[in-house]
């Protein structure tokens, strides 16, 4: 057969016909959609989470989704620019969190953008000791800051990490009036630097990560790279959905004793302060709502076959599908109750 | 343990640096980015194979910066930077197969030297990482920053231009998720929009070596009917291996200093080749040749950025602490795959740390294979004519910006920008080589320097902290001696005629 230039087109032509997404749901859903995530790394949990979805939502609509690591500053103008609902973004409650903390470059979420549904959560978010502390438990941290000892805790400041480090400002003011002062942040960026602060004896207390930091726990104690859990933030009932067997040589049980209720850092002298960190969707406010709907809509269809959820439990993360209503609702509590304790201890270092 | 190298394993790791070489030949695409495009791949592949491709991107990416920086002029990565300095006056005057061959032979010794550290000291060097905080940090920074005054040709002029580089470089927020007060600042009213992130390090990079040499050579004209047989590819430009000669200390010695490097996570895989160089220029009988086309400059440039391969990988898979920008990425393969990275990953995944090693060696030796084969057709890029290649190779400058930050435009001013900034630095004897070095490291200098003042809360710290930071004093002043001799000299020898 001879093979022209004509029969060249034809050929191209049938595979980008065949190559193109079957018949999006929407009749309005556009073919191609870009997901921007709020960081700019394509290994940390964000992404690992967006690709997931992204992947699950892309197959059952027929369109093709491409998740764009761009970072929380870049993917909140994005998706402001964009209102033909090309461009959705995920992120988690660093998105409401940086705006109440007055950190450059974060909006309120609330008021300038719509509130999709939420896909997961990573209970991994901790705090940890190096393993020659004299601090075994949070409630000697806080008796050691009650008795006027300067606790100095790792963080990066402005999100996910300093509000553990608030909240336990905020259990040692309620414990011991006056004794939150004794509880300091060192501002510091990556996990590595978080790490290294310990190593260097800058910081008694470290924010970190099951995932980052677990290994370092097993670690036999004269070594002095060796950590210790004292808290882990997610709620009793996120961490109970967790594999058994847990991460590494921790498992769930042992996950749950760093954990509300065991582990107690109050909120209120009647209630444990928790703090799940939770991924959802996040919409350009005058997007055609068909848009948004039909997401959500397959969202709860992929959740109800379960699929997604195994993938989801094998990385370590918690399903959550909340739809849009629900999730809006559910946010808005939490970012209410974390602005109330930031309130409280006017901490905005 | 060979019985991981199935066929799939081989090809995906000769495929994966195959790839990884063209990344980095493109101005704009880096090893980072190959990674990235092919991590989601890994997940169907398995933990294994899906290493053997991703190391095999990581190994070619970084080596194949060399070509566009020796043929070019243009860096193709950040840490070809230095290639540039020597591998371009090769080529100009007719040597670029044989400075790409003594690239390629450089890349494979630094990379199979930080290897052997790997394999055999992980997780010794480890330990030996964490002694150094912010302090000694700042120190290695600093140190590289040195590096300006010895690669200017007007040592004031240099370290002016240097400076400059730093002051652009900290334009915007001063990052939180690197330690910063997240405050927004040396933003022009009106510019925060744009400048919220700063200017990205590519864009400026490739403006800076690309648009302005294109701009130079229009400036210039190219004389009707002619095209660039001037720069001839043949026998009077012939590699030999002896051009090695004398030079085995200058490849271990920039071979260790990448891995070094490498091994401590945030000091940024530019400063492995930079610092290389300057100590291959400053223990040379003939500095005075750098710069102007010495094979050891490419040498010690080269086998410095692909010792930071091995090097980056120490604190990964010992203390799951990535040492670079494309390592943190291959901690997404493992996640995929359920596999935690942290100081128990090599006794509890044995197989997974062979197969690494035996990927990286492979990929080590297939870019070698591959790219000293293909080198005589790279090497032809210089005979196309210059009316054509320029608009080709400014396509791809402008697409690369584009992309690198995943489709921001303001990426492309930022190019073009720099481009005619670069321009007018020759017009006014500003150099460029000091002011990206500056640009560079100014970031990382400007988060250990305040970070050591926060935390230890004395001017004292930087000369009382340690031995390291005692030892790092003597190199810094050493350099700077060095350099202020190297341009008496040079002054010297300007005044005698």
């Amino acid at each position: 057969m001879k093979f022209t230039r004509r029969s060249f087109l034809a050929a191209s032509s049938a595979a980008a016909v065949i190559a193109a997404p079957l018949g999006a749901r929407a009749a309005n859903l556009p073919r191609n959609m870009r997901m921007v995530i709020g960081s700019k790394s394509t290994g940390g949990d964000t992404y690992q989470t967006s690709a997931m979805v992204a992947d699950a939502l892309s197959k059952k609509l027929g369109i093709n989704i491409k998740v764009d690591a761009v970072g929380a500053s870049d993917a909140f103008k994005t998706l402001a620019r964009d209102k033909r609902g090309t461009t959705i973004m995920i992120f988690h409650d660093q998105s409401y969190l940086g705006y109440l903390y007055g950190v450059t470059g974060y909006d309120n979420i609330f008021a300038d953008y719509a509130i999709g549904p939420t896909v997961a959560i990573n209970p991994g978010n901790a705090y940890l000791v190096p393993a020659s502390s004299p601090y075994k438990t949070m409630d000697d941290i806080l008796k050691a800051a009650a008795d006027g000892t300067r606790i100095r805790v790792a963080i990066q400041p402005g999100g996910v990490s300093e509000i553990g480090f608030s909240a336990m400002k905020n259990a040692a003011k309620v414990r011991a009036p006056g004794s939150e002062d004794n509880i300091v942040a060192v501002n510091t960026g990556s996990q590595s630097d978080k790490n290294q602060a310990m190593w260097d004896n800058l910081a008694d207390v470290i924010n970190g990560s099951i995932q980052a930091n677990e290994q370092f726990t097993q670690l036999d104690s004269s070594d002095p790279k060796a950590m210790r859990f004292v808290w882990l933030t997610a709620r009793p009932e996120t961490l109970e959905q967790a594999p058994e067997a847990g991460m590494g040589g921790t498992d769930r049980a042992k996950m749950l004793s760093f954990a509300s209720p065991e582990t107690s850092v109050t909120l209120d002298g009647s209630k444990d302060f928790t703090f799940d960190k939770e991924f959802f969707f996040l919409f350009n406010k005058d997007m055609d709502p068909e848009i948004s709907k039909a997401i959500d809509t397959t969202l709860g269809e992929i959740y109800a076959s379960g699929e997604i959820e195994e993938r989801q439990k094998a990385a370590f993360f918690i399903p959550n599908y909340l739809p849009q209503d629900q999730a809006l609702k559910h946010l808005e509590d939490k970012r209410d109750t974390y602005a109330k304790v930031i309130d409280d201890i006017s901490s905005k270092s | 343990m060979f019985e991981i190298i199935t066929p799939l394993f081989l090809s995906l790791i000769v495929g994966g640096t195959l790839v990884g070489i063209i990344f980095g030949a493109i101005p704009g695409m880096t090893a980072t980015m190959a990674v990235a495009v092919c991590l989601p791949l890994t997940y169907s592949l398995g933990l294994d194979n899906g290493l053997a491709l991703l190391l095999g991107l990581y190994v070619g990416g970084i080596s194949g910066g060399l070509v566009p920086a020796i043929l070019l002029g243009i860096p193709g990565t950040p840490s070809s930077i230095t290639t540039t300095f020597d591998g371009y006056p090769m080529a100009k005057r007719g040597e670029g197969e044989k400075a790409l061959k003594i690239g390629v032979v450089a890349s494979l010794a630094g990379g199979l030297i930080s290897l052997l550290v790997l394999d055999l000291f992980a997780p010794t060097l480890a330990d030996f990482a964490i002694e150094f905080s912010y302090v000694e940090k700042f120190l290695i920074i600093f140190f590289a920053l040195t590096v300006m005054a010895a690669l200017s040709s007007d040592m004031l002029l240099g370290v002016f231009s240097g400076v400059l580089g730093i002051f652009v470089s900290l334009i915007g927020v001063y990052d939180i998720s690197k330690g910063g007060n997240g405050e927004m600042r040396l933003v022009p009213p009106g510019l925060g929009y744009w400048l919220e992130n700063g200017f990205s390090l590519l864009p400026v990079l490739i403006g800076l070596f690309g648009l302005a040499a294109i701009l130079e050579q229009a400036e210039i004209g190219v004389p009707k009917g002619h095209s660039t047989k001037d720069i001839k590819v043949g026998a009077h430009s012939r590699f030999s291996f002896n051009v090695f000669r004398g030079q085995s200390f200058n490849l271990l010695r920039s071979g260790l200093i990448g891995t070094f490097v490498g091994i401590l996570p945030g000091v940024g895989g530019s400063a492995a080749s930079i610092i290389s160089y300057t100590n291959a220029k400053t223990f040379s009988k003939t500095p005075e040749r750098f710069g102007k086309g010495e094979p050891a400059g490419i040498m010690a440039s080269e086998a410095g950025n692909n010792g930071l391969t091995g090097g980056a990988l120490v604190p990964l898979l010992s203390l799951g602490i990535p040492g670079d920008s494309t390592t943190a990425l291959l901690i997404g393969a493992f996640t995929l795959q359920g596999i935690q990275v942290g100081p128990l990953f090599i006794g509890n995944n044995p197989g997974t740390w062979d197969a690494m090693i035996i990927a990286m060696l492979i990929a080590n030796i297939a870019m070698f294979v591959l790219m000293y084969f293909a080198i005589r057709y790279f090497a032809l890029v210089v005979t196309i004519p210059k009316h054509i290649l320029f608009p080709v190779i400014l396509m791809m400058c402008v697409i690369g910006a584009y992309t690198i930050n995943y489709g921001i435009m303001f990426d492309v001013w930022t190019l073009l920008i720099f481009g005619i900034l670069g321009w007018l630095f020759t017009k006014i004897r500003l150099e460029v080589a000091p002011f990206i070095i500056g640009f560079i490291l100014g970031p990382s200098a400007e988060v250990y320097f305040v970070k050591s003042l926060e935390s230890f809360g004395t001017w004292t710290i930087f000369f009382t902290k340690s031995w390291i930071a005692i030892v790092l004093w003597v190199l810094i002043v050493g350099s700077i001696a060095g350099s202020i001799l190297m341009a008496r000299q040079k002054r010297r020898m300007e005044d005698h005629g």
